[in-house]
């Protein structure tokens, strides 16, 4: 390409000169780029099969046994609102979605503060934010064909996964489930700030990993839990990432409630955005780089 | 005649005079370590929050499991208290020494580390488990001890001299099946890139040995006792103290466990060096 040529391209690239289709084709770009990314490692998500089959036969075990000793004490069959069969399907549909939501933005963002490389990406014509959301629909896009259907083939005969409440159910839960990597993908990246702040982040990154799955209601559904911890988790974003969608799944949110689920889901993907947006920008104002 | 440097090679004293050699050798590993782990303090810090977060969290799952049930297959909330308690003990013991395993492949194998282990005259294996500890190993074990004297407590047991000889038995001996199961997956390296990594669905499974076993199926039991044995790792060791008369027998057998599934991964590992052949990096 000539001088000239080079020109028209960095010129088509500058972010205020951009149109609108032109910021789509390249964040478009990012997610083709990503999805390819993962492909060429699509060997690791095999045994990460076996993992999340490991997630859902523990938490069987573990709820068989808890149902069964309910029943041993002649205690009602349903806990929290779920019997045993809607308490193994919320369980498999919880760890399921896991695996489509899930991504390392946090690690990654807070590897290229703390390595420098984030340098490199502040001197280039994009916003780092909106390249890390694009390429995790990329890695999402990757992850639903490569993992999360091979994973839904082998936990749903295995465990006797109860089937969706309905076909609108199954839609909306799609939906919710797109919503959840919103959140999920906007609230690590703001823990991914924290290093700009820190320096080192491993011990918030280990209690990321540990809270992550408490607090989302992967683990422990919140009926189980009292009344004051529910009030508490209502407020945070967190259920919105899993305990919502798994719900709309099994019908427990239908008509208003499952449209104030959504809404709230919305409300969190837009909030959190915004918000790691700004924190980005006081975070990169102070920023130094040493090397990289 | 030129006397002999500290370190020289060890090769002509005597077996004890060669032990007390290498232990000296790796107590100057630990010391360097320690030195260079001091210049972090914040990080320890951060990483004993983090590991009291992830139990604190462990034991709210547990309290509303047992809310909603008296007993899960037979035990007791303090009773699996007591097994998640122990089984962090050697979990803290294994992570002191296992950081450098995780890593081999990509910093010792293909990024040429270990030809500067095999330059030198003392045991590769040593060396690599040696060269770098993690120190938030400490957190696990005394958390753990701090569980289990609270779920003795809750159980009104009355633990003696014998018990607490038993626990210095076999805590390590559950640390040594730990050793050696990860130590094996690593040494697979050594012949063929792991591009699957092996070792992550194995780590996670780690968490389902915290429960009492007698919860699974009978082949997933079957499984941790024989193929994986993670049952060694927790609950058979723990049920010398909780378990009642029948099982406290079966736990008394994790120190020879420990010891063969470790020599096991030893012997691999021998292999594996001799197999190996430069990056050239």
């Amino acid at each position: 390409m000539n001088a000239a040529g080079l020109d028209a391209a960095a010129g088509r690239l500058a972010p205020w000169r951009r149109t609108p289709t032109g910021s789509l084709g390249l964040y478009g770009h990012f997610v083709r780029l990503a999805f390819l990314k993962f492909l060429a490692y699509r060997l690791r998500y095999y045994t990460g099969v076996f993992s999340y089959t490991i997630f859902v036969a523990g938490h069987y075990y573990l709820y068989l046994a808890l149902y069964a000793g309910r029943a041993a004490d002649g205690l009602s069959a349903t806990v929290g609102g779920l019997t045993v069969r809607e308490m193994v399907t919320y369980v498999a549909i919880s760890w399921i979605g896991r695996s489509l939501y899930f991504n390392n933005i946090s690690r990654d963002l807070a590897r290229m503060v703390t390595e420098g490389e984030i340098a490199m990406h502040l001197i280039k014509p994009f916003h780092l934010q909106s390249v890390m959301m694009f390429e995790a629909v990329g890695e999402a896009g990757f992850r639903l064909i490569m993992f999360t259907v091979p994973i839904m083939l082998v936990v749903v005969p295995l465990f006797g996964v109860g089937a969706p409440a309905g076909a609108a159910a199954l839609a909306w839960t799609l939906v919710s489930f797109t919503l959840s990597l919103i959140i999920y993908s906007q609230l690590g990246f703001l823990v991914g700030c924290l290093a700009f702040a820190m320096k080192n982040i491993q011990g918030v990154l280990r209690a990321q990993m540990v809270g992550m799955d408490f607090l989302t209601g992967v683990i422990v559904p919140f009926t189980f839990f009292p009344g004051w911890f529910q009030t508490v988790v209502a407020w945070l974003p967190f259920q919105c990432i899993s305990y919502v969608p798994v719900m709309i799944y099994l019908g427990k949110r239908t008509g208003p409630d499952l449209v104030s689920g959504l809404l709230l889901q919305s409300a969190w993907a837009v909030g959190l955005t915004v918000a790691a947006r700004l924190v980005w920008r006081f975070a990169i104002r102070r920023v130094t780089v040493q090397g990289g | 005649m030129e006397t002999p440097t500290r370190f020289a090679s060890g090769s002509d004293r005597s077996k004890v005079a060669r032990l007390a050699w290498q232990g000296r050798i790796f107590g100057a590993y630990f010391v360097q370590f320690l030195k260079m782990r001091l210049a972090y303090r914040m990080d320890f810090f951060i990483d004993t929050l983090a590991v009291g977060f992830s139990l604190l969290i462990q034991l709210a799952v547990l309290g509303v499991l047992f809310s909603k049930v008296r007993e899960l297959d037979g035990w007791s909330f303090p009773q699996v208290l007591f097994i998640y308690g122990f089984s962090l003990v050697p979990l803290g013991l294994f992570n002191l020494v296992s950081v450098n395993l995780y890593g081999f492949a990509d910093e010792y194998l293909i990024g040429g580390r270990f030809d500067r282990v095999l330059l030198r005259p003392v045991g590769s294996l040593a060396q690599v488990i040696f060269e770098s500890f993690n120190v938030s190993g400490l957190n696990e074990i005394f958390l753990g001890l701090a569980v289990m004297a609270h779920a003795s407590w809750k159980l009104g047991a009355d633990f003696g001299v014998i018990d607490l000889l038993a626990l210095l038995f076999l805590a390590p001996g559950a640390a040594l099946v730990y050793l050696g199961v990860f130590l094996a997956i690593t040494a697979v390296s050594f012949w063929v890139e792991d591009k699957m990594g092996l070792a992550p669905p194995v780590y996670n499974l780690i968490r389902f040995s915290r429960y009492p076993i007698t919860i699974y199926s009978l082949p997933v039991r079957i499984f941790l006792t024989f193929v994986l044995p993670f049952a060694w790792v927790a609950f058979y060791p723990a049920a010398w103290f909780v378990g009642g008369p029948e099982l406290a027998k079966v736990a008394l057998a994790t120190p020879l466990v420990g010891v063969v599934v470790f020599t096991g991964a030893a012997l691999m590992w021998r292999r594996g060096v001799r197999n190996y052949v430069s990056t050239g990096s």
